[in-house]
């Protein structure tokens, strides 16, 4: 009946360009579209930030 | 106890219906008739004024946050030696005055002229305030600038329609403002909700067009072929693909326009294909992607004019891959729906690629969008 508060929460998706391990965080800034971030933890690869988005969350 | 009996009512002796001359019924039915003759439109204005108020305080509210919010980030992330807030309040009263389009005829051109000039202006007069500002940092405080402009000339030119309307007792005149005031403050709400993600830097909804098209420039030597505009080349099953994406992570569209005159010339390819965000229909999904002919390229019209004018004159087969979004996914933050699309697109421009050329071709391919939080 009462329309919820919608919250938008950013994420960031980095992939390993090797072993094509996937890991979710909460965005931060400077965070930028394959930009080389880390390196992997399964595999010593470099990890590239694949995608940047926004999550709804209704509260 | 005195019981009052509900059931033996008579209605026709109520409310006179047996005499048709009963006074009080005359007054009940001709006075409002008569009110609403001579009164009616002053009615129907303040009810519908009401609703415009509400709809104009919300511009204001949005005017006046996107203001204070553009100065902040200004303070905060240039540093400027003075006060910049009388200079921003200079900019944002800025207007331009299209080309007379009396006689069209090179009229594009004009419109492309003014429009490069005012960009070129505030962008120098951004910087100004603090010269050692990065490039990055600039182009994020000109689409503020830009989203502060627009929201403030919305709250004008609505505000002005709507006191003219009152100041003559005119209602006619505040209908087509009815009309449009819920599809201004759609445009409106989007403009103000796109403020937190420029000033992140995070993608948006407009930039997948430069996001599938940078994933395909990794590893390639990338070159600046008109401002804010950077190509590469690559090969695809035996097929040469010049890739075409505004430079990010900037706020930026780039000049495809330009650049496309500039590939074209040098290097004829047989076909362009134009990757785009565009605007869903009400009852569409989010995130669908849709194939068809023509330049996918929003803005003003010069870009597009361009590359319709460049493809024609040399017989290059234009073909168009969008992803529908709303006006608000379009210019906020990138969703979850929107950038899980990206590599199905992807898929799809090398089928398109498989179907329309043979080994040995070329193809220009343009992600087209702003490249907010997209490198390449």
């Amino acid at each position: 009946m009462f329309s919820k508060e919608k919250i938008i929460y950013a994420y960031t998706v980095e992939k390993c360009n090797q072993c094509n391990l996937e890991r979710k965080r909460k965005f931060k800034e400077g965070d930028f579209l394959f930009a080389e971030t880390s390196k992997c933890d399964s595999c010593n690869g470099m990890t590239i930030i694949e995608k940047i988005f926004g999550e709804t969350i209704e509260k | 106890m005195c019981l009052l009996d509900f059931t033996n009512i008579d209605f026709d002796q109520l409310f006179g219906l047996k005499d048709d001359t009963n006074p009080i019924m005359m007054l009940i039915w001709i006075v409002p008739i008569i009110i609403f003759v001579f009164y009616g439109q002053r009615i129907q204005l303040t009810i519908t004024s009401g609703e415009i108020k509400n709809g104009i305080k919300k511009l204001e509210d949005y005017k006046t946050k996107s203001r204070n919010e553009l100065i902040d980030y200004i303070k905060k992330n240039m540093n400027p030696k003075d006060d910049p807030t009388k200079k921003i309040d200079r900019f944002l009263d800025y207007f331009t005055i299209m080309p007379v389009d009396m006689d069209p005829n090179g009229i594009v051109a004009k419109v492309r002229h003014i429009v490069r000039a005012r960009e070129n202006y505030s962008r120098e007069h951004i910087k100004s305030l603090s010269p050692q500002t990065s490039d990055l940092e600039l182009t994020k405080i000109q689409t503020l600038l830009e989203i502060a402009t627009s929201l403030q000339m919305i709250y004008k030119v609505i505000n002005h329609l709507f006191l003219t309307a009152k100041k003559h007792n005119n209602y006619p005149l505040i209908l087509p403002l009815q009309m449009i005031l819920p599809f201004i403050l759609e445009e409106a709400e989007a403009m103000h909700k796109a403020i937190p993600a420029f000033k992140m830097g995070q993608p948006i909804g407009d930039g997948i067009g430069p996001m599938i098209v940078g994933k395909m420039m990794l590893d390639t030597k990338k070159e600046s072929i008109t401002f804010q505009t950077v190509l590469s080349e690559t090969q695809y099953d035996g097929r040469k693909l010049f890739l075409l994406k505004a430079e990010g992570p900037g706020s930026t569209v780039g000049r495809p326009g330009d650049a496309v005159e500039s590939i074209v010339f040098k290097n004829k390819p047989d076909i362009i294909i134009m990757v785009d965000a565009a605007l869903k229909m009400e009852g569409e999904e989010s995130a669908t992607i849709a194939q068809g002919f023509g330049a996918a390229i929003g803005g003003i019209g010069t870009e597009r004019f361009q590359i319709e004018d460049i493809a024609t004159k040399n017989n290059i087969p234009i073909f168009a891959i969008v992803i529908k979004q709303s006006v608000q996914e379009a210019i906020t933050l990138m969703t979850k729906e929107i950038a899980g699309k990206a590599d199905n697109v992807r898929l799809q421009i090398y089928e398109m690629i498989h179907d329309n050329t043979k080994p040995g071709q070329s193809i220009l391919l343009i992600g087209v969008g702003n490249t907010m939080g997209v490198s390449q």
